[in-house]
């Protein structure tokens, strides 16, 4: 189809862009390559089939924003069969005769799609030219304080997007209008390409001459812009639909809730942008700036200047800025120059939202933590953190309160709670800092041991031996402290003699279950007191005589939701006392958090905060319209949400409680 | 056994400060029962702070005008003279922050033995002191037998009227020892205008969301006005924009210690009570008999914190 | 300029201090010991004394159960050199402590001494002074903040009700400090264990001193019952507030 001179122009135009692309990749191999060692290539061909699937499915994205995503799997699907186009597009150029127009069976299928799929990729990038430019949701925008790369403070996204709109309307829009042209020029229309059949009747004046120019036009609109824009994707977010499936396959397949080790015991965390290991800088050539995971974090939606989303962006323009240099082995900037500010590291409660959500497999919270661990290294915590930080050091809980009070809760009980380190016991109960120093929370151990006792259960505590599991304290970066903490528990534990162990706080179990594993096997098998309440429900040694009766909501707690999983056994618990059970628009993987993880419960709220995320929950739960309890399985909740409810203002309209709240009054004891 | 008593006076910006007083009642008795007499070393006093002393048997006076402003080595030189002078068996010292400066020198200088924190001291044949330590969670009574001693007491120890009389009292004037001038006073700074620094107050009228508006703050306000206190606050009030953050006490806010805090309408929250439990005295008003401030309150009252602000203004206007 | 901190332990006062079966001091099962709180300000402002103007800092303290971890905790904070003196009878009062730190440091101990304006346990004075005292060297306590000079500091020392008075001190001297210009830095615990692998705590052994000269004869917690003692109306608050001595 193409003349002598316009093949030769186009190979060397291929020749030309292909060499600037190769370029602008190389280099993004060598700066991701400059990242910290992490172990990502084991099962390589499992991990990028298994990639494959859930591409080939859409399974990432849908996790969120089921319109956006709907559109975007038009987008998808077309681009995705436009690789074949494009082959058959410059067969149809460069060897004479071929067409698909008119041909066999395969030909004319091929036809159709590329006809529907075409239209597809229109409608979708159309939908989303319109998201952006006219209806521009609040979710593309961030909080004022939130620290940005000059490009995209100035509309950087902007006009990448509008680039990369433009340039995916004119690839198959051209191409579409090819088809529509060459069809009038041969005379009639193709029942196999229906939307172009139905435009080429536009065309039926032109002279064969002006359709024959216009094929070639379109020819190279479609094609020659596709090679004209290989060298812009390295600069553009475009790029995600190549790095993409890459991150994807190359994900973390450690449990979510185990930290990364420390690598460098010297310089343990992320100063500068080449500090952070490889996934993490791969991490921002993947991100397609879509802000799904600011949406989903409780920081940015409570005001703060925290965006998981500006994070990976800014890592993005940075890179691209520097990219030369950094190939070739210069310094790379801080992160905390070019990336983010303090007050948005310390803002993050690590719930993991942000990268349950991302659908490019992105891990904007590792970053955060990776830079607390540089902070803290360098002593530069935030004053009250440092205080609870000493506090946890010297007397191994978080509120300074002396360690020989940690088990005072128990007093009021009419029966001694075993001591575990003094006599064997079938289950072995850590209790964790909040349930033993905190009143409400107090209340609620009281309750859970009554209940056990009630069941016959043979349990005991660590009283003064226990300290707190470090969950957060790995969080906030110390990890010294943690692993001293972890330490002192795991000596207290290895000295006592038990069959189970099992805990009233989700923190405590990620630690145990996830990050005590250098301290012992046995710790993995912890169990959350939810699933041990549902099982003694269910083999009948908790009788629950009354059916409660009442509306209740339930809140997962990230660190044993999101992170371990844990959604049903809580909700089965309040089930089987009789309260009907309501959902929250944000549930399971979806919970949103309370704010309180990461250690954020000894940091002071940040000046800029609006609504602290345990005030939107509570919100949340009051739009459900009548219900009466606000169920919590989590001693960090209770205390977050009693005193939500409370600042705003709305006591009296609903309750905050314990699951084991519900399964005493079930059971009737006192 | 027989002695005498020595007494430091405190003054600043050109008044004698309450301790004082105190020392001078408890100097007072304390020489009565040693059948002695009790001095006040004044030491860059003036003519009116002499006269203030009337309830001393002698007031002595070592410096004037040039020595107005405290300078621990000055002061520290001309006491010794006055102990070196009149050889008292105790010499009385203010716990605080010129005292604390002057008292453990000279015991070493002395080589007197030096009991500090006192909060009672008993004479006769032998002195007995307690002393308040442990953030006040233990007394300590302390046996410092016949010899000569010095006791730094902690501010409020004993009731300052007992040391107030006027009157003309002896005067005698005691030449000031040359100083090696290695301690130079440049300024006082006061504390900066604006905001309150509710850290540095020794009461402090805290309010809770038993307040109820915005507008009810005024009623708190008037009391800290009439108590010479700052008014502090919980969270809530502060999240409600109704007090700015210097204000709040607590776990996110600030730890305060004064002397009194008077907490109205506050439940005692653990947050809150993590800022305030160190008080020296917490007085606690509450609807609510059973609210945990209680617990750490030294006293309580179960009334409307409307009331009470109300009549406490007015009791204390009318004195 | 070469500074000296001293450190001293005192009881935490979170735990609920018990009186033991002599009646005269703390039942040591109900005592756990930390780094008083005002050292650790001593130390934060000498430390910010050296990144300010350079020199060294030296720390020094009594050995006890964990007292290494203190030391090693000042050293990953920034001090230089940390020395141990063992033998020293921990509960001997400011007078013996002063007589033991003044011959452990030959009478020396740098340009300027730094500890804390009080202890929760002094019955016999304040160290500083003490010290200050003995090595015939000016003191100044309650101090919340040091500026260096020419063979001087100036200091503020804060008096009654926020007024702070400035004085210019020749050095060498002592300092009692009451606060550090910042709150006293966090030690990661990650840092203290590497300081642990490589740095050393010098010791010294203590110098016979002449302790306080008297007794304790009674210790007893003050005379408050549980809870809060219930008045009756506003006059009997007004009796309070008089008798604290606040109106
Ligand atoms: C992580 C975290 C950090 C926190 N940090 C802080 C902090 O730094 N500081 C802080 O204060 N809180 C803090 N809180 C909040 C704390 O838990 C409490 O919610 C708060 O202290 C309660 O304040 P309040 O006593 O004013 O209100 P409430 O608990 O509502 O108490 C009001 C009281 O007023 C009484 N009352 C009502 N009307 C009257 C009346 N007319 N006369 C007399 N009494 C009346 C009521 O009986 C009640 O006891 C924090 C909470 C969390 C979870
Ligand atoms: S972990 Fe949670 S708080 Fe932290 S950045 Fe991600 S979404 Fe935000
Ligand atoms: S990190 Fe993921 S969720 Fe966040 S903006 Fe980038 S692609 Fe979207």
């Amino acid at each position: 189809m193409l003349s002598s001179a316009e093949r030769v122009a186009f190979i060397l135009l291929v020749l030309v862009c292909s060499a600037l692309a190769f370029k602008g990749f190389a280099r993004m191999v060598k700066i991701v390559r400059r990242g910290r060692a992490a172990q990502r290539s084991d099962n390589l061909i499992c991990r990028f089939a298994e990639a494959f699937i859930d591409i080939a499915l859409q399974r990432p994205i849908f996790k969120a924003r089921p319109v956006a995503s709907f559109f975007h799997a038009l987008i998808f699907f077309g681009f995705s069969f436009y690789v074949l186009v494009n082959v058959n597009d410059l067969l149809e150029a460069f060897v004479d005769g071929w067409s698909t127009i008119g041909g066999g069976p395969i030909a004319s299928l091929f036809n159709l799609a590329s006809d529907l799929l075409s239209m597809a990729v229109l409608v979708g990038m159309v939908f989303f030219l319109i998201r952006r430019f006219v209806v521009k949701p609040k979710v593309l925008t961030f909080n004022p304080s939130v620290k940005l790369h000059p490009a995209v403070a100035a509309g950087g996204l902007r006009k990448d997007s509008l680039i990369v709109g433009i340039f995916i309307l004119m690839h198959v829009g051209s191409r579409w209008l090819g088809t529509a042209l060459h069809l009038a020029e041969n005379g009639h229309s193709d029942p196999w390409l229906p939307t172009a059949s139905a435009a080429s009747h536009l065309f039926a004046g032109l002279s064969p001459a002006a359709l024959d120019t216009g094929v070639h036009v379109c020819w190279w609109l479609a094609m020659g812009l596709i090679v004209l824009f290989l060298p812009y994707f390295p600069r553009s977010k475009h790029l995600h639909l190549m790095v993409a499936p890459v991150n994807l396959a190359l994900d973390r397949r450690s449990p979510r809730g185990l930290m990364d080790a420390v690598s460098d015991v010297a310089s343990p965390g992320a100063k500068t942008l080449t500090d952070l290991p490889w996934p993490q800088l791969l991490d921002s050539y993947a991100c397609i700036m879509c802000n799904r995971c600011q949406e989903a974090c409780p920081a940015h939606t409570s005001g703060t200047p925290l965006s998981p989303a500006a994070l990976e962006i800014n890592k993005r323009y940075t890179l691209t800025d520097h990219a030369a240099e950094l190939a070739s082995g210069a310094s790379a900037p801080n992160l905390l120059d070019a990336a983010t500010s303090v007050d948005a590291v310390w803002s993050c409660t690590t719930c993991y939202a942000c990268v349950r959500v991302c659908p490019v497999g992105n891990e904007p919270m590792m970053d955060l933590l990776n830079i607390r661990r540089d902070l803290m290294m360098d002593g530069a915590a935030p004053d009250e953190l440092a205080e609870v930080l000493r506090s946890l050091d010297e007397k191994g809980n978080s509120f300074g309160d002396s360690p020989r009070k940690r088990a005072r809760w128990s007093k009021p009980l009419d029966f001694k709670i075993k001591n575990a380190n003094k006599e064997p016991c079938e289950f072995l109960w850590y209790v964790g800092d909040f349930a033993s120093y905190n009143p409400d929370c107090q209340e609620v151990s009281r309750t859970v041991a009554r209940i056990l006792t009630a069941a016959g259960i043979d349990f005991g505590i660590l009283y003064e031996k226990e300290r707190s599991a470090g969950n957060d304290v790995r969080r906030t970066g110390e990890e010294g402290l943690f692993e001293s903490l972890a330490e002192q528990n795991a000596a207290a534990l290895e000295a006592c003699e038990f069959e189970r162990i099992f805990t009233t706080d989700p923190h405590t179990f990620n630690a145990l279950k996830n990050e005590y594993g250098p301290y012992g096997e046995r710790y993995q098998s912890i169990e959350h007191y939810s699933t041990l309440l549902l099982e003694l429900l269910e083999n009948g040694s908790l009788k629950v005589g009354k059916r409660l009766g009442g509306r209740a909501t339930y809140h997962d707690p990230c660190y044993l939701g999101r992170y371990n999983g844990g959604f049903d056994a809580p909700r089965r618990v309040i089930e089987a006392c009789g309260v009907e059970l309501l959902e929250m628009p944000r549930n399971r993987e979806n919970s949103f958090c309370c704010g309180a993880g990461g250690g954020r419960i000894w940091m002071k709220d940040h000046d800029d905060m609006t609504e602290r995320p345990s005030e939107n929950r509570i919100r949340e739960a009051l739009e459900l319209g009548a219900i009466d309890s606000f169920v919590v399985a989590c001693p960090k909740d209770l205390t977050m949400y009693r005193d939500a409810v409370k600042t705003s203002g709305n006591e009296g309209k609903i309750v905050v409680k314990d699951i084991a709240d519900f399964v005493a009054e079930a059971m009737e004891l006192g | 056994m027989a002695g005498d008593v020595l007494v430091l006076a405190e003054h600043f910006g050109g008044s004698l400060g309450d301790i004082t007083f105190e020392l001078l009642g408890m100097g007072k008795t304390l020489a009565g029962e040693f059948g002695g007499t009790c001095t006040v070393a004044l030491i860059g006093g003036s003519d009116a702070m002499a006269e203030e002393l009337g309830g001393a048997d002698l007031v002595l006076r070592l410096g004037g005008e040039e020595l107005a402003d405290f300078n621990p080595e000055p002061y520290g030189e001309a006491l010794l003279a006055a102990i070196e002078a009149k050889a008292p068996r105790v010499v009385l010292i203010g716990y605080t922050s010129m005292g604390m400066d002057l008292a453990s020198t000279l015991a070493v200088k002395t080589g007197r033995n030096l009991a500090s924190s006192c909060i009672r001291v008993e004479g006769g044949e032998r002195i007995t002191t307690t002393s308040q330590l442990y953030g006040g969670k233990m007394d300590v009574r302390s046996d410092l037998g016949t010899a000569p001693c010095i006791l730094s007491v902690l501010a409020g120890s004993a009731p300052a009227d007992a040391g107030r009389h006027d009157g003309a009292p002896t005067v005698e004037n005691l030449d000031l020892p040359a100083t090696a001038g290695r301690v130079r006073f440049k300024r006082f700074i006061e504390p900066e205008a604006g905001d309150v620094d509710i850290t540095a107050q020794d009461i402090l009228v805290a309010i809770g969301r038993g307040i109820g508006s915005k507008d009810d703050i005024e009623v708190a306000e008037e009391l800290a006005e009439a108590l010479d206190a700052a008014v502090a606050a919980t969270r809530p009030i502060v999240d409600a924009g109704w007090l700015p953050k210097t204000r709040q006490v607590g776990k996110s806010g600030l730890k305060v210690k004064p002397k009194v805090y008077l907490a109205l309408g506050v439940s005692g929250a653990p947050e809150h009570l993590e800022g305030m439990k160190g008080a020296a005295t917490i007085i606690a008003v509450n609807t609510d008999k059973n609210a945990p401030i209680f617990n750490v309150a030294h006293y309580g009252l179960v009334e409307d914190l409307f009331e009470v602000c109300e009549e406490l203004t007015e009791a204390l206007e009318d004195r | 300029m070469d500074m000296t901190v001293l450190l001293k332990r005192v009881p935490d006062l979170v735990e609920d201090l018990e009186v033991d079966d002599s009646g005269k001091a703390l039942d040591e099962d109900s005592v756990s010991l930390k780094l008083n709180e005002f050292d650790d300000h001593a130390l934060e402002e000498a430390l910010l004394l050296k990144e300010g103007g350079g020199g060294t800092v030296t720390v020094i303290a009594l050995d006890g159960e964990d007292v290494d971890k203190m030391l090693y905790t000042a050293l990953a904070k920034g001090a230089d050199r940390a020395l141990k003196v063992m033998g020293g009878d921990p509960d001997g009062g400011n007078q013996a402590l002063a007589g033991i730190f003044v011959a452990a440091l030959d009478g020396h101990g740098g340009d300027l001494i730094l500890t804390g304006v009080q202890a929760a346990d002094d019955r016999d004075g304040q160290l500083a002074p003490r010290v200050g005292a003995l090595l015939g060297r000016p003191c100044i306590e309650v101090v919340t903040e040091v500026n260096p000079g020419d063979g001087k500091v100036t200091v503020h020392k804060e008096l009654a009700g926020g007024v702070v008075a400035e004085y210019e001190v020749d050095l060498p001297a002592v300092l009692g400090i009451q606060a550090a210009r910042q709150t006293p830095r966090y030690a990661p615990v990650s840092r203290v264990r590497q300081i642990q692998e490589s740095a050393t705590i010098d010791t010294v052994t203590s110098a016979a001193t002449e302790g306080a000269g008297f007794t304790v004869v009674a210790m007893t917690p003050p005379e408050t019952g549980e809870g809060a003692q219930m008045l009756d109306g506003v006059d009997e608050l007004v009796k309070v507030l008089d008798a604290k001595g606040v109106i």
